[in-house]
């Protein structure tokens, strides 16, 4: 099912435990793993001048100063390398979404695994101009399984026996739904599935009474079975529930019950408005707070 | 002399003066090249008129562009040289009597004291040129003495014409340098920068027709100048 | 030495050359070769003969030198009212020093040119609004670039420019496969967002044949999805050309005409071969500036037309909002302090200085809208144009020239800069860049895009 991983980096501390996990996979699935590391920003107009992504300063780009930056990447890498036989290492110009995008159309791979923000937005006047991260906007368009690690504490990671399956009954949780199975199918892994029920005053406009919340919980559970438990072959290896709360902090609560290896969920292809990119979806808190890896799918 | 200057000079200097502007005027337009100055003169002949029109008018009145009120003492200077230096040499009522005895008849007539007025306006205003070319760095960088050598020989003819008018020293002498100072400058009008008598009004409507046709006429208002 | 191995007179004509070229990083032995590289005098002399006519002999002839150019100049009065920053000076020591000179120039002379033409004037063409004559001393610089250019005298990224467009017909290493594919790519990105969005390439007899700038592809394809979106949402019956898709010219910055030449018929080829009712180009001044407005001179059409009436972008979205076929929702107008950039290339250039007003009248709230000063035809550079943003070796000069742009955005007090203009955009990015304003600054797509009303029947269905 992993046969080819494209690990998006900075090369930089900031990727390192998605840097674990990536290679982690890449031995244990015996995987290519393609190394794409976005060099530098264009910046003078239409001229050859990239902002080094590292240094902040201008280079003149050209063969030389790629491969020393490949180079680079390579001795940054150069540990988890020696046990990897089957990588290669790309390194390019442009604008770090984009370019990432451009080549998981290109290259098709199986699973793109990025790590969490690099730096602040208000850093660069290259990222001032437009809303959301890098992350965000790779996840929004992304034509393939994206596997996020956040935190370190997301990266200690021991393969896959036990996944979580968030889901909101929309039609791309369907589809992420398909991929947590065919993983089941695949890694004889459990899968647990489970929904929270949003009560948020925020959300509903006033606060339900706990029979209301009960007889919504009853709701989601009979939808759960429909949808998705008679697709699963070996129901001994799956459980479902419904928590009611705030959604991203009950997935997070019970995948950390469940000693979940991986959560997948379904990212909401949703217009960034420039207002709710600092808050983000459910989907965005939980990859900045699980405990585990999280996949997002979004077609 | 003053016969020699008053009759066959005058011809030949106002003939000279008048053909030549004529010749440039008429060189200049044959010389444009719709092609090179990029602009399809010919095509449309309606817009070209009215982008030349606005273009040379607006120019024409004082303050009557952003560009003279950007230059408001330059303005001032501009048009105290300029309205003198042309109402004066043809509707002064002193020219326009040698003229009626010359050809038969005379043109309009400006008030004798209107005509000091505008004369003195010449001469100061040509010295201040003359100040501004000196004072000013942004003037003085393109100023060279052909500059000023063309100020001079505008301007004689005002001074030594006052001077003939006020009767200081000798009339007769001062009449003749007048005459002489004036003849001098209708010569040099077609030869020198002087020629932008005629070709000012060329190249303004050049670039009126090429504002009119290419870059905006089509577009609504037009050139705001 | 006649002819350097990479500084020649001799234009880029071959992917393998521009390659060289561009492994020259900085242009370091370019520069250096180009200290030595002859001047021929006969081509120079020749030349002028053959194209220096009534208009531009007798704006050089009748300069009164009255010196009122000086203060209309933004880089005059940048750089501290320097008199050899003055507009009829910094032409008259050149161009007006060649002719005098009849060719017999030197080396040193050229380089004085070369840094005159390319760093000391954006050929706003603001200095003609304001000379008494009529003297356009911004295209008098046009014309000299040029006879630098065949002199091999021109800045390393626009020799690289024009060989661009010789090679590929594009300002960057973009191909036509490339341009499908990424436009391709961007609907197959944003169709969930919008159903039924598409793209139509080389459709004949649409409506709308959409050109664009080559950074777009490369750099920037959110603008391409952009376009299709709002084209999409406004009901347009539009295509692109699979060929003859980019509009922009680095050949006019560079003074290359024989690259425009090509690059625009380019460009009408499409044009004649789709036969769509109108073209409109992406929001970028100089590409409109050679493809319509000079372009249709340099491929000899009499009528100074292109093939099919060509308008800008902002003219198209102006009439879109006037017509109803784009509808903003007012909840989402602008409500912070905002100003707009008056692109000199089709506002003091081709008088378009009311369609982005009328654009400003539906996307911003009343009240919010403050105009910069001067604005419209008198507006400045922003400080970029001419190619002057990608030049490294006059980089400290344009960031000089960025002060003018950034001191008159200061003045309105706005929070965001509206640049309907690749160059106007890139310049106001680097002017926040090096002075830290505190300024956004954004296209027009991505504003109406963020405020324009879905039509029922355009919306996803949940």
């Amino acid at each position: 099912m992993f046969k080819k991983i494209l690990f998006a980096t900075s090369a930089t501390p900031a990727c390192d435990h998605a840097a674990r996990v990536a290679f982690d996979m890449a031995q244990r699935y015996d995987a290519q793993i393609s190394i794409f590391h976005v060099m530098g920003i264009p910046t003078r107009g239409y001229s050859q001048v990239v902002i080094d992504v590292k240094t902040g300063e201008q280079v003149e780009l050209d063969d030389e100063y790629t491969a020393w930056v490949k180079e680079e990447v390579k001795i940054y890498y150069s540990k988890q390398l020696e046990k990897a036989d089957k990588y290669t290492i790309e390194a390019v110009v442009g604008f770090p979404h984009r370019e990432i995008l451009r080549t998981i159309r290109k290259a098709k791979p199986d699973l793109v695994i990025m790590g969490g923000s690099t730096g602040d937005e208000e850093e660069s006047v290259h990222k001032k101009n437009a809303a959301g991260s890098t992350l965000q906007k790779v996840a929004k368009s992304a034509s393939c399984p994206m596997l996020i690690v956040s935190r370190p504490a997301a990266s200690f990671w021991g393969g896959l026996s036990k996944v979580v399956f968030g889901t909101d009954f929309s039609k791309a949780s369907d589809a992420a739904f398909n991929f947590a199975l065919k993983l089941m199918e695949t890694f004889n892994c459990e899968l647990h599935i489970f929904h929270a029920l949003d009560i948020s005053s925020m959300h509903l406009g006033r606060m339900l009474t706990q029979d209301e919340i009960e007889s919504k919980i009853r709701e989601s559970l009979r939808m759960i079975r429909g949808r998705y438990i008679n697709k699963i072959k070996d129901i001994n290896n799956c459980s479902f529930d419904v928590w009611e709360g705030i959604p991203y902090v009950e997935i997070v609560k019970y995948a950390r019950e469940k000693y979940a290896d991986l959560i997948v969920m379904a990212h909401h292809t949703r217009k960034m408005d420039r207002a709710d990119t600092r808050l983000g979806s459910n989907i965005e808190q939980v990859i900045v707070r699980a405990g585990c890896p999280v996949i997002s799918i979004n077609k | 002399m003053y016969e020699f200057l008053t009759g066959y000079m005058f011809w030949l200097s106002i003939g000279i003066c008048l053909i030549g502007l004529l010749v440039q005027f008429v060189l200049y337009f044959k010389g444009l090249s719709w092609q090179l100055d990029r602009v399809a003169y010919k095509q449309y002949p309606a817009l070209g008129f009215k982008g030349a029109a606005r273009s040379i008018i607006r120019w024409m009145i004082p303050f009557g562009t952003y560009g003279w009120r950007k230059q408001p003492f330059m303005t001032v200077i501009f048009f105290g040289f300029h309205i003198g230096a042309v109402l004066v040499p043809i509707f002064l009522l002193a020219h326009n009597t040698f003229l009626k005895e010359k050809i038969g008849f005379s043109l309009f007539t400006l008030n004798p004291t209107l005509a000091d007025i505008l004369t003195w306006a010449v001469v100061v205003s040509a010295i201040l040129f003359a100040i501004r070319r000196i004072a000013l760095p942004e003037v003085r960088i393109l100023t060279t003495a052909y500059d000023y050598f063309i100020l001079l020989i505008s301007a004689a003819p005002f001074i030594t014409g006052l001077i003939a008018r006020y009767q200081f020293g000798d009339y007769t002498f001062w009449l003749t340098v007048h005459i002489f100072c004036g003849e001098v400058l209708l010569i040099a009008i077609p030869f020198t920068k002087l020629s932008h008598i005629a070709l000012f009004f060329a190249s303004r409507a050049q670039l009126g027709m090429d504002y009119g046709i290419k870059r905006g006429g089509m577009k609504g208002k037009g050139m705001a100048w | 030495m006649p002819e350097g191995t990479l500084c020649n007179k001799k234009p880029i004509d071959t992917d393998e050359d521009l390659k060289t070229l561009l492994n020259d990083t900085g242009g370091k032995k370019y520069y250096k070769e180009m200290k030595a590289l002859d001047v021929d005098s006969g081509l120079l002399w020749n030349t002028i003969k053959n194209t220096c006519k009534s208009r531009m002999k007798t704006w050089l002839k009748i300069c009164a030198h009255c010196g009122m150019c000086a203060n209309s100049c933004f880089l005059y009065l940048i750089n501290d009212c320097d008199p050899k920053q003055v507009p009829a000076y910094k032409i008259q020591s050149t161009l007006g020093e060649i002719i005098k000179k009849k060719g017999e120039v030197d080396n040193d002379f050229m380089h004085m040119a070369m840094e005159t033409a390319w760093a000391k004037c954006t050929c706003c063409n603001r200095c003609g609004m304001y000379c008494p004559h009529g003297i356009d001393m911004g295209i008098m610089f046009g014309y000299l670039r040029g006879l630098l250019y065949a002199q091999g005298f021109v800045p390393w990224e626009l020799k690289i420019g024009a060989g661009m467009h010789r090679v590929y017909r594009a300002q960057m290493d973009v191909t036509d496969t490339d341009f499908t594919e990424t436009f391709e790519w961007m609907i197959e990105e944003y169709e969930e967002d919008y159903p039924g969005l598409t793209v139509s390439i080389d459709k004949e007899g649409a409506d709308i044949m959409y050109t664009v700038n080559a950074r777009e592809v490369k750099h920037y394809p959110e603008d391409l999805a952009e376009a299709a979106i709002l084209f999409h949402l406004a009901g347009e019956n539009w295509t692109v050309p699979s060929s003859g898709w980019e509009q922009t010219s680095l050949s006019m910055f560079a003074g290359d005409w024989a690259a425009c030449k090509m690059q625009v018929e380019h460009v009408y080829a499409a044009m004649e071969r789709l036969k769509p009712k109108r073209m409109i180009g992406t929001e970028c001044g100089h590409a409109h500036r050679a493809t319509v407005i000079e372009g249709p001179y340099w491929a000899g059409r009499k009528d100074g037309k292109p093939p099919v009436e060509s308008i800008h972008y902002v003219e198209w979205v102006a009439e879109a909002l006037r017509t109803g076929k784009l509808k903003i929702d007012p909840a989402k107008r602008i409500k912070e302090p905002v100003t707009l950039q008056d692109s000199c290339n089709y506002v003091r250039n081709h008088g378009l200085k009311d369609a982005t007003r009328e654009i400003i009248s539906y996307i911003v709230e009343p009240g919010y809208f403050v105009e910069m000063t001067p604005n419209r035809e008198h507006n400045y550079c922003c400080g970029g144009g001419g190619g002057f943003n990608g030049i490294g070796l006059y980089r400290p000069q344009r960031n000089k020239a960025l002060i003018t742009k950034r001191d008159q955005i200061l003045s309105t007090k706005a929070k965001l800069v509206i640049a309907p203009c690749h160059n106007c955009w890139d310049a106001i990015r680097d002017l926040e860049e090096e002075f830290k304003i505190g300024i956004k600054w954004s296209f027009l797509k991505p504003l109406l895009i963020s405020m324009v009303e879905v039509p029922e029947h355009l919306k996803p269905k949940e």
